[in-house]
């Protein structure tokens, strides 16, 4: 059985309704499943780092996964014994992370791959694995991990799913950022006002370029305000830029 | 561009591997005004590297934060300006990948011969190991970027600001008085060259920092 958790945040209204991002969920695992297979692994999971750069709120969740009813307290045991190290490799390298299960056979190993591997410290998981990072930007950190008991992964192999894993951390992120409903979309206006305020052009400068009086560019960037289910102008801006309607 | 040579034969092995014959490795955190410092290593004929920096500025400027992020990791094909003198049978097309490596983004660039169609599949492939040995060699040097120069409370005090909140909530937030947290403000525009509290934010949403 397979789950999907769903996040709770604020930043993406307009989000498909609940079959599609069901469907789209049941694409995305059969493809994890058909690469869990390939290196021999039971489960795989994807995680992805929230709290955006924010260091000390930084944290690791488990969106996708196949490990039933029980992955709360696996993903946390992982979460909680691996965590912190997966986070900081993931700050500076894009090597593919290798650990060794409690169980006498239960490693990790890769032939002919050592060098470009870094391997995580102690048995301490009941299973072992392999994670691989990857690192989109904004909302795309993260890492997709397979697990299992006995797992021996070619170079080549390990190349081959690391892309396919970027892949699904970029469909993911896709289904994320779906822009609001054509209701809500920014009108152009609306949009060149955002751009310019997220350039550093205050509402006076605003008017004056674009020939409109300070008080209807302000209307133009309340209601954007509103349509981005803002509280103020500088969050009206980072979700802008964070949704791709201004850069 | 002389930076690891060890780094340089990776890049040559996986160049020749994927059937084409120039890298250039670029980095996008660096500016790429005036001076090549942006070109990890290459060897593409110096005359071209020279003419980049406005061609890599262009395609960055083109594209939105969003895009960039779904773009890693997939091989796109651009035409070199026509003014531009290629070796012989070298095509006119030329392959670009990115993959970032923490928060910095690189871009790998190949020439490759004319009568030759690259692999997407093998591009990719080559393009996450160009990402390895990048992940090996140019890790010391990833923390030179000017964001790092943020503090940690400067850090906290912008991600904040983009949830909407004010100085006298993040106040609250913090447990700091609202001047300091304006202080904290007025240094980061200072920092980042920005003009207004809504620059600095779009500054910080764009580079990732919140």
């Amino acid at each position: 059985m397979t789950y999907l958790v769903t996040e709770n945040r604020g930043c993406d209204a307009g989000r498909p309704g609940r079959n599609g991002r069901a469907a789209q969920a049941a694409g995305l695992v059969t493809r994890l499943q058909a690469m869990q297979r390939q290196i021999n692994a039971r489960n795989f999971a994807v995680l992805r780092t929230n709290g955006r750069g924010l260091p000390a709120a930084r944290k690791l969740t488990c969106v996708l996964h196949n490990w039933g009813t029980s992955c709360e307290e696996i993903a946390r045991d992982l979460i909680d014994h691996y965590g912190e190290e997966l986070l900081q490799h993931l700050d500076h390298s894009l090597l593919p992370v290798l650990w060794d299960g409690k169980g006498e056979h239960q490693t990790a190993e890769t032939s002919d791959f050592g060098p470009f591997t870094r391997r995580l410290k102690d048995r301490k998981l009941p299973y072992s694995g392999i994670a691989l990072p990857i690192r989109l930007g904004a909302q795309g950190n993260g890492y997709v991990v397979f697990a299992g008991s006995y797992i021996d992964a070619s170079g080549e192999q390990i190349v081959e799913l690391h892309g396919r894993s970027a892949q699904i951390m970029t469909d993911l992120l896709t289904f994320d950022e779906k822009r609001p409903l054509k209701a809500e979309a920014l009108s152009d206006r609306e949009i060149s006002c955002l751009q310019m305020a997220g350039d550093g052009h205050i509402s006076e400068e605003i008017a004056e370029k674009m020939g409109l009086s300070v008080h209807t560019v302000n209307a133009y960037l309340g209601a954007a305000t509103t349509k981005l289910d803002s509280v103020n102008r500088i969050q009206a801006i980072a979700k802008a830029i964070r949704l791709g309607y201004i850069s | 561009m002389a930076s690891g040579t060890g780094l340089g034969n990776g890049l040559a092995v996986l160049t020749e591997y994927v059937g084409a014959t120039h890298y250039l490795l670029a980095r996008h955190d660096v500016s790429q005004d005036g001076g090549l410092d942006f070109v990890v290593c290459s060897d593409w004929p110096f005359d071209i590297v020279r003419r980049l920096s406005g061609i890599i500025a262009g395609l960055n400027s083109k594209t939105t934060e969003l895009e960039k992020c779904r773009a890693q990791l997939q091989p796109v094909f651009h035409a070199m300006p026509d003014d531009i003198g290629l070796p012989r049978g070298v095509s006119r097309s030329y392959c670009a990948v990115t993959f970032s490596i923490g928060p910095t983004r690189f871009s790998l660039m190949l020439l490759f011969p004319e009568d030759v169609i690259l692999s997407q599949d093998a591009l990719r492939d080559v393009a996450v190991l160009a990402g390895y040995v990048a992940s090996h060699k140019i890790k010391a040097d990833v923390r030179h970027d000017r964001e790092c120069e943020l503090t940690e409370r400067e850090l906290e005090c912008l991600f904040w600001i983009a949830e909407g909140k004010t100085s006298d909530e993040i106040a609250v937030i913090l447990g700091i008085s609202r001047n300091t947290i304006n202080n904290y403000i007025t240094s980061v525009m200072r920092k980042t060259a920005t003009r207004t509290r809504s620059e600095a934010i779009a500054h910080a949403v764009r580079n990732n920092l919140v």
